[in-house]
């Protein structure tokens, strides 16, 4: 991996992820610069979600060392939130204001941030919608506009692609695109397959049989480097 | 009409029973919504059951001579708030603490919880039965004959208890919506969660002394489930459930004084009417608002 003088907002070192006290992953070492868009790439049950909820404080790293704990913007898969929930996508957004608690009478920098993230992600329209009625792609723009709200350092994303239509999905990643510039945002992308976002990425980490592999994406999505990964798969 | 006009007078002899039923179908409703949200409907069947053995355990003490709070009628209705309170508290903690853990087959011991208080609240009353009348009066709830002292302090509880569900709404909403966010955000989940079940297990504890069991678990799930189609956000969930619980115990009331009929069933009934009205009004709107011919 290349080297920067700049220090990373997140470091992982030599570190074991996992549950309880299974080890998923060892041997961990990544470092998170500003502005670098992350791929975490792997199979279904690699381990993705594991660096990510690690990284979140969601859960204990089990050995070595996780250095940096910046502000996150999550965007949880889609799939996890419950539909029962009678929310509007303008309430769903507005969480990730909820950053500690502020009496009702003042509220209203909190709904300003909440519109302005909306509006970034183009989902002003849909902001009365119930949210368990919106479409996948539109949730992922409340998702956005939600994590958006919490003025974050590092925006992490969840399989934002998944169940999700291809034109739909080009959009999501230009609005991606357009929001790492306008907020200065570093962003850490978690996917099971490689796509239509692989230009986008500056690095990326592989996931599997427990170990991570980390470096510049035109280093890792090399044909000799990919065939090595993926092996009869390609 | 003229025994509504009655029933809202002030001298009227059952003035603090009336408003006592309201006030327990107003404040219900707004901790029920988080039992039908966070899917914990089962919990809403069995706290009440808990809360009921508690009191049942409360009197079995004093039956055996541990009259360590008894005295008179007054103090004998504290003690067995205390045992409400401590059961149903305690078992509150011990459910969250399992859910948490992800511990298999939450339904299953949910409903040996409920058989378990069921049976306990039978053998606790048996082995006191001189007081048997007063605690069976007791778990089917004293509305009737609240007293003024009892009456206004249950205002202050659930005054307290209605305001802290809607002024911390946008917490017990982010902890329950989304547990992973409000970590994130750095929020301390735990501790929401606690307040929130100690909220919960003030107002069922409370409620059962008041209303008794049945009621309460009336209160907790069918308005909210009720209000649940037509609310566009957490706030009107709240409200509309609130007047849901409000209304029903209202109407039942009316009910139970003019036919002469025993309160909590006819509070339930009414409850379960405005429920099926709900759904029906549910389904006519969905028919509307489909394009016709489409399947």
């Amino acid at each position: 991996m290349r080297k920067s003088a700049v220090e990373p907002i997140v470091r992982f070192k030599n570190a074991s992820l996992g549950y309880g006290k299974t080890a998923v992953l060892t041997k961990v070492d990544l470092d998170i610069h500003p502005g670098a868009f992350w791929g975490i790439l792997g199979h279904n049950g690699s381990g993705k979600t594991t660096i990510l909820k690690t990284m979140l404080g969601l859960i204990p790293r089990l050995r070595g060392e996780l250095i940096g704990r910046p502000r996150f913007g999550y965007v949880p898969q889609k799939e996890r939130l419950d539909p029962l929930y009678p929310l509007t996508a303008h309430d769903v957004a507005a969480m990730g204001a909820y950053r500690t608690f502020v009496f009702p009478h003042r509220r209203s920098a909190h709904d300003a941030l909440v519109r302005r993230g909306l509006a970034d992600c183009g989902a002003t329209q849909l902001s009365q919608k119930r949210f368990s009625d919106l479409s996948g792609g539109q949730k992922q723009r409340v998702l956005i506009a939600r994590a958006l709200a919490a003025e974050p350092e590092i925006l992490v994303l969840d399989e934002p692609l998944a169940g999700i239509d291809i034109t739909t999905q080009h959009a999501l990643l230009k609005l991606l695109k357009e929001l790492k510039e306008q907020h200065s945002l570093t962003i850490l992308m978690v996917s099971h397959r490689v796509s239509a976002e692989k230009g986008l990425f500056t690095h990326i980490a592989w996931v599997d049989e427990g170990k991570v592999t980390t470096g510049p994406s035109e280093e890792m999505l090399s044909k000799g480097r990919l065939s090595e990964i993926f092996k009869s798969e390609l | 009409m003229s025994a509504i006009l009655e029933m809202l007078k002030p001298d009227f002899l059952l003035h603090h029973a009336v408003w006592g039923s309201v006030v327990v179908g107003f404040v219900c409703p707004l901790v029920g919504v988080y039992f039908i949200l966070r899917r914990l409907v089962f919990w809403g069947v069995a706290l009440p059951q808990v809360s009921a053995s508690g009191i049942a355990f409360a009197f079995m003490l004093q039956g055996l001579g541990l009259n360590f709070l008894a005295g008179n009628e007054s103090q004998e209705k504290h003690l067995a708030i205390v045992g409400a309170l401590v059961f149903t508290l305690g078992t509150i903690l011990i459910l969250a603490a399992l859910e948490r853990r992800g511990a298999s087959l939450s339904e299953g011991r949910i409903g040996a919880l409920y058989a378990l208080a069921g049976a306990t609240s039978i053998l606790f009353v048996a082995w006191n039965a001189a007081g048997e009348t007063e605690m069976l009066g007791l778990l089917k709830g004293e509305i009737v004959s609240i007293s003024e002292v009892d009456f206004h302090a249950m205002l202050d509880i659930f005054g307290v208890v209605s305001a802290c569900m809607f002024l911390f709404q946008r917490e017990f909403t982010l902890v329950s919506y989304d547990r992973d966010m409000a970590v994130t955000l750095g929020r301390n989940v735990l501790a929401w969660d606690l307040l929130l079940y100690l909220i919960i297990g003030v107002t069922i504890s409370l409620g059962v002394m008041t209303v008794g069991p049945l009621v309460i678990f009336g209160f907790l799930v069918i308005p909210p489930m009720a209000a649940l189609p037509w609310a566009a956000g957490m706030m009107s969930l709240s409200i509309l459930a609130s007047l849901l619980g409000g209304l029903s115990a209202f109407t039942g009331f009316y009910l139970s004084y003019t036919y002469d009929l025993p309160l909590g069933p006819v509070v339930v009934c009414v409850a379960c009417i405005v429920y099926f009205l709900s759904t029906v009004g549910r389904f006519l709107r969905s028919k509307a608002n489909s394009p016709r011919g489409s399947i």
